[in-house]
This record gives structure tokens, sequence and C-alpha cells, in this order.
């Protein structure tokens, strides 16, 4: 039977097994919310139809209207509260904690924070909440997969997530093990947009026949998620569950993008002097090598300049472990960017040094300067002075292209946006503390770029001092 | 002193130089005079050692610069660059360095000379020409005359044996007003050597005490300036100055 449709809205990136791709039929998608979102509307009278949407903007999705109801692992929270509506629990879960088998250190979040570890988790979650609210250092990743490789690779030391969620990446990871048992019960919901009411009764008398019908249980057995904690949610009464808390306290919330904001410095500067430092033999051997590095240099050039720069990150971060090189996040963001625009740099300099003409070097050697004198002393000055409009430029851009380490699980301040308004929901609120931050940064940046081509181009062209003359 | 044998010099297969030979005395201002892309320009950068040449040798204050030589980066070859200074047509100041600083910057960096006693000197050459006030400004903020006049200041104040000047006639008046003519014949009289190329002849006969003629790539005659102006040996010669105007 088909009747009205049912539009639920889930993450099927990173997302098994809740709802992802099925493997055996790239075609269509599995998983056990995906099954429960069937039965679900079946048992209504409906007919699902899936939207795959992102997990970080999931509620924002749903105020929009991409899709009726939220079913994708989606715990109450007191800030989503403020948001949607929630239906009755149909499934509890509990949190494991995962670390590498070999490390002896940590056996539960206690652990953690006495060695000042960080925890791996996903964002927007319970347990990220969890984390920030029992004062953890967390790193926030996109989907589990991330999360477990680092731990593995040894770039975090421990991970949290849903058992669902660490059943089906990590437990049978060798390299891996539980540290303690499960902990703390939270319950899995249908989000319903506010002012639903009348759906969000029809969904609730749904789940509890799915629940008291055996049809919940069929679903979580196959998934291997099934335990007689579930039980519970066949009585009438409402199962016991806790709902997380958070708040957003906009000091801490300052704190936080402040430190955001520091690392996107930090991004900016470590990549723009590999940048500027690794664009000078790229520039020399380009226009004064042999046959053989001159081609390399244009290969290397072509490379970095023809592939987007968020590809060159996720190869760095993800492929060079495959041949045992595993850098840190903020470090892969700082040689990815600082490659990248070495790249541009050395054109800015070609050219910058092209525009110097020959007979200046050749006054120079006249004088008794030998090259590596004459190029430092005149026509090093000439060309930086003529590099330096456009390497403010490439240097404003590169501020902003920081923005790309989010999809590396850099903490820098897209990152911090992202995350922050996704957990409040104040897009517009942080966004523009955001800006204002960018801001902060740049301005000042291109102010003070300005005086010095000013200063520079009065000095070569005298603009300023005509009335010396006496 | 200059002495050239068998200079011959080409580029991409186009003969510039073909056997040039000269014999400069120390104290002379020699002009050199032919049509345009006959190569004057080429004999000057072949002296100063900017340009590699094929055959023959070039003798400056002592110091002989063999072709072989002459395309390597040697020890010999800066040493050689160092016997003589040149002024480009275009002058080609350091348009980042004031006034001062493009006269002491080889002084300084190449000679190591003391900064305040090359400034000194700098002061006190400037102030002969009578451009002392100008030594804070840059090149850009200068006329012709004055920037020619810094360009000559820059080459001598490494003290080089010879000085080269290419096609002067660009800022053709302050070179042969008093001050820069004084000091190019003072410079000449302390036993050292001025070449001053120019297809000019009117503007070379009120400098130069001795004239060459520059052929088709090779020297066709040289003699005082008088004597080479009233009395041309040579067909092409003649025929050169006839079409020159002289007065």
């Amino acid at each position: 039977m088909a009747g009205p449709a049912l539009r639920w809205g889930a993450d099927p990136s990173g997302g098994a097994p809740y709802v992802f791709t099925d493997p055996a039929n790239p075609q269509s998608y599995t998983g056990f919310d995906y099954e429960f979102a069937e039965a679900l509307a079946h048992e209504m009278g409906m007919k699902a139809r899936f939207v795959a949407t992102d997990w970080e903007s999931i509620v924002a999705s749903l105020q929009r209207k991409e899709f009726d109801v939220i079913i994708d692992g989606f715990e109450p929270t007191e800030d989503r509260a403020r948001e949607v509506l929630f239906s009755k629990p149909y499934y509890l879960f509990r949190l494991q904690l995962t670390v590498r088998k070999n490390d002896q250190r940590i056996n539960s979040l206690e652990d953690c924070k006495k060695l000042g570890i960080p925890v791996g988790t996903l964002v927007n979650c319970a347990s990220s909440r969890l984390l920030d609210e029992g004062g953890y250092k967390s790193v926030g990743y996109q989907d589990p997969v991330g999360a477990y490789q680092d731990l593995e690779l040894g770039r975090i030391d421990a991970v949290v997530m849903d058992v669902a969620g660490e059943m089906f990446y990590a437990r049978k990871n060798p390299k891996l093990r539980a540290a303690g048992a499960p902990f703390h019960t939270g319950a899995y919901v249908v989000g319903i947009r506010k002012g639903d009411a009348e759906l969000q009764k029809k969904i609730n008398v749904a789940i509890d026949s799915l629940s008291n019908n055996g049809t919940t249980e069929k679903i979580f057995r196959k998934w291997e998620l099934w335990n007689n904690e579930q039980l519970s949610l066949r009585t009438e009464k409402p199962a016991e569950y806790k709902v997380t808390k958070s708040s957003f306290n906009w000091s801490e919330g300052l704190i936080k993008l402040s430190k955001a904001a520091l690392v996107t410095v930090l991004i900016a500067f470590g990549a723009m002097l590999i940048a500027v430092v690794l664009g000078i033999p790229l520039a020399l051997g380009q226009s004064n090598g042999g046959a053989a590095l001159r081609t390399l240099c244009t290969i290397y050039i072509e490379f970095f300049r023809g592939t987007p720069v968020l590809v060159q990150l996720l190869f760095l971060y993800f492929g060079l472990p495959v041949i045992g090189i595993t850098l840190p996040g903020w470090l892969t963001a700082v040689v990815g960017l600082g490659l990248n625009y070495a790249a541009y740099e050395s054109q800015v300099y070609r050219t910058a040094f092209e525009a110097v003409p020959a007979r200046q070097w050749q006054v120079a050697y006249s004088l008794g300067m030998r090259p590596a004198q004459a190029f430092r002393r005149i026509i090093f000055p000439q060309a930086f002075r003529i590099a330096l409009p456009p390497m403010t430029n490439d240097f404003v851009s590169l501020f902003k292209d920081t923005s790309t380490a989010f999809a590396i699980a850099v903490w820098e301040l897209a990152t911090a946006y992202r995350e922050l308004a996704n957990a409040t929901q104040s897009y517009l609120g942080i966004g523009l503390v955001v800006c204002v931050y960018y801001l902060a940064m740049s301005l000042p940046l291109a102010h003070y770029a300005h005086k010095l081509e000013q200063r520079l181009q009065r000095k070569s062209t005298g603009i300023l001092s005509s009335g010396s003359d006496k | 002193m200059i002495t050239i044998k068998g200079l011959s010099a080409s580029m991409q297969g186009a003969k510039l130089l073909n056997g040039v030979d000269l014999e400069l005395k120390p104290g002379r201002i020699l002009g050199v005079i032919g049509p345009s892309g006959n190569g004057k320009t080429t004999l000057l950068m072949c002296l100063c050692g900017l340009l590699p040449f094929q055959d023959g040798s070039i003798t400056v204050g002592g110091k002989t610069l063999r072709a072989a030589d002459s395309a390597t980066r040697s020890e010999l070859l800066w040493e050689f660059r160092q016997k003589s200074g040149i002024v480009f047509q275009h002058l080609h100041l350091f348009p980042h360095l004031t006034v001062l600083g493009n006269i002491v910057e080889a002084p300084v960096h190449v000679n190591r000379v003391p900064k305040a006693e090359a400034e000194r000197q700098a002061i006190a050459l400037l102030s002969k020409l009578g451009i002392e006030q100008h030594r804070d400004k840059y090149p850009e903020e200068l006329s012709g005359g004055e920037q020619q006049r810094v360009a000559i200041l820059r080459a001598l104040a490494m003290n080089p044996e010879v000085l080269l000047l290419d096609e002067p006639t660009s800022a053709l008046d302050p070179i042969r007003s008093g001050d820069v003519r004084r000091l190019l014949q003072e410079f000449a009289s302390t036993g050292h050597t001025v070449v001053i190329v120019s297809h000019s002849v009117r503007f070379l006969k009120g400098i130069a005490d001795q004239l060459a003629f520059m052929g088709k790539s090779e020297m066709v005659e040289m003699n005082s300036t008088s004597e080479l102006l009233e009395n041309p040996r040579d067909e092409r010669t003649r025929e050169f100055l006839r079409h020159s105007e002289l007065n």
C-alpha cells in the first residue's frame, strides 16, 4: 500500500550502521534506521521517502522543510528541544570509549581528563555535548571513519562513540580495543518540526506498536544491536533515559572562537612562510634551470595550480599515512596550503624578476658584484617591490583558504563556526562574530601591506619628497 | 692602458666584431664613431667583461682576458670586470637606492670600504659636480643630466682604470658642460683612460683627444681627433664624415 509520503532525512556518508549505501547494491541504502523508517512509515500507512542530507546541519534542513522528520540516531538534547519536537524513543543506546590495543594508560574518560588527552567524537551529537559538559578536551569529526582512522594512526588517543557506530567501525579492528564498559544511556528519537504536533502523535502511536509487536526487536537483532534494556520501551510508562544537557555559554564560545582564530592565524602564517620560501627555488628552477629541472618545476607548479586545494589536503591527510607518513591535521594544513601557495608565489616571483631589466644585472657585475650579491642587493629589492601587491592578495586568499582545513578535522575558525552554530542553531549570531574575527585578522594585514607598498613606492618614484630640494 | 688583439665576437651566428685591434695609452679620452649597428656597443661590452667573445684577447690595466675566460665565471673575470666602469646609454641607476646609496653601494659591499668613509668620498665627488644637495633623492626625482652625473660617479667610485660611456648624447649637455668634462679630463690625467662611444661626431669632437672609426664589425682607422677629422685615410671614414653634421 502506498499512502502519502513520509520524507525522512539522514546523512548516509559514513553513516553505517544507521543509514548507508548498501555495499551489495550501491543504488540503494541500508542500515537499521533505514529499515526502521520503512517500518515506521508502513505502520503509519505512509510511504517512506529517504532524503540524504548533511549530519551537521540536519536540524536546519528539517526547518527548511527539505524533509518531514529526522531518523538518524537522533538524540534528544536541550538545545534541540528548542528547535524540534521529539518522538518517544525507539532505541536506547550507550556510549563506548575506544583506544589503541597497546595503549594501557586509558581505561575511562576520567583517565583522559587526568592525562590531558583529547577525545575524538562526532560533532553535533550526544557524546560531543557530554564531553563539553564534563569539561573533557575533545576533537570533533564529521564521520566515525575519520575518527577511528586517526585513532589507529595515533593522531588522537581515544574515541568515544555510540555503541552502534563503535560496533560497526572499531570492534573488528585488531589494533583497537574497547576501554571500559559502555556507559551513559541515551535514546534515539524521531525529530519533528515544531508545530507538527499531529505528526508527533501519529509517530508516537506507531513507535509504540512497533515496539510492542516486536518489529523493532527484529530490526535491531538483525544488526546485532539488540539488548534487554530495549524491553523497557515496551511498557506504557515512559522509558527512563537522560536528556543530554547543552546550553551555549557565550563567554566560553568566544574563548573557543578565539582559540580557533589563533589556529587560523598560525596555519596562514606557517603556510605563507613555506610558500614564500619554497616559491624562490621553484621560480629560479623554472626560469634558469636545465631542461630536466625546468620540467620538474613546471609539473609541480601546474599540478598544484590545477587541482583543488581541498583534494590536496585530503590526499596528504589520508593518502600519506598509506606510505607511512602520518602528520597531525594542523601540520597537514600548514604543509598542504604551503605547497599549494608556493606554486602561486613562484609565478609572482618569476614575473617580478623578469620585470627587472637585465641591464641592472650588468651594472651590478660591472661594479664587481658576484651573482649572489647582485641578486641580494640589487635585483631582489626591486623585484620585491613589484611582487608585494600580488603577494598581499595571495596572503589574504590564503587566510580564507585555511577554512578548507575543516575537511581534515582541524579546529580552525570555519570549523568552529559550523560546530558552534550547529550546536546552538545560532547561524546568524555566531556567523557575525566569526566574520568579525576574520576581518579583525585580514584588515590589519591588508592595511599594513598597503602602507608598506606605499613606502616602497615613494622610495622609487619620489612622489613624496619632491619638496626637499633646497 | 687598453690593448685589444684580434678581438672577434659573434652572437647567434652574426659576426659583431671581426679581428679588432686597438692600443690606447693611459691619460687619453678616446671617441669611437661609426654608423649604428657596427659593433661599437659590442666593443664596450667586451671591454668591461660583460659579453663573451670568441677570439682574441683584451688587456685592461694589466689584466688580460682571453676568449676562453670571457665565457666562464672565473675569478679572473670578476677581477677583469673591476678594471673598468661603464655608463650605459639609459644609465640604469638603481631605482631603490638614493643618489648616495647608488654611489657607495659597490665600494661598501664589494670593496668593504667603511660606509662613513665611502659616503665622505661620494659627497666630495657630488659637490665637484654641484649636485650634493640631491644626495638623499631617488633617481626618478632627478633630471636626465643629473642622473647621468650620478651614473658616472657610481662608476668612478670603484676607482676603475678605464671609464666607458655608451652613447651619452641622450643627456648631451651635462657631459659637455664644464664640470663633467673637467672631471673626465682630471680622471684621464691621473693615468686613467676614457672611451666614449657615439654616433655623433659633433659631440665627440668637443671632448675626445683621439678618434677611432668603426666600419662594419671592424676598426677601420684611429688617429688624433683633429687628424682623423681633417685627413681621414679610409674611404669609409670619409663617406661617414661627409654625412655627419660636424658643426
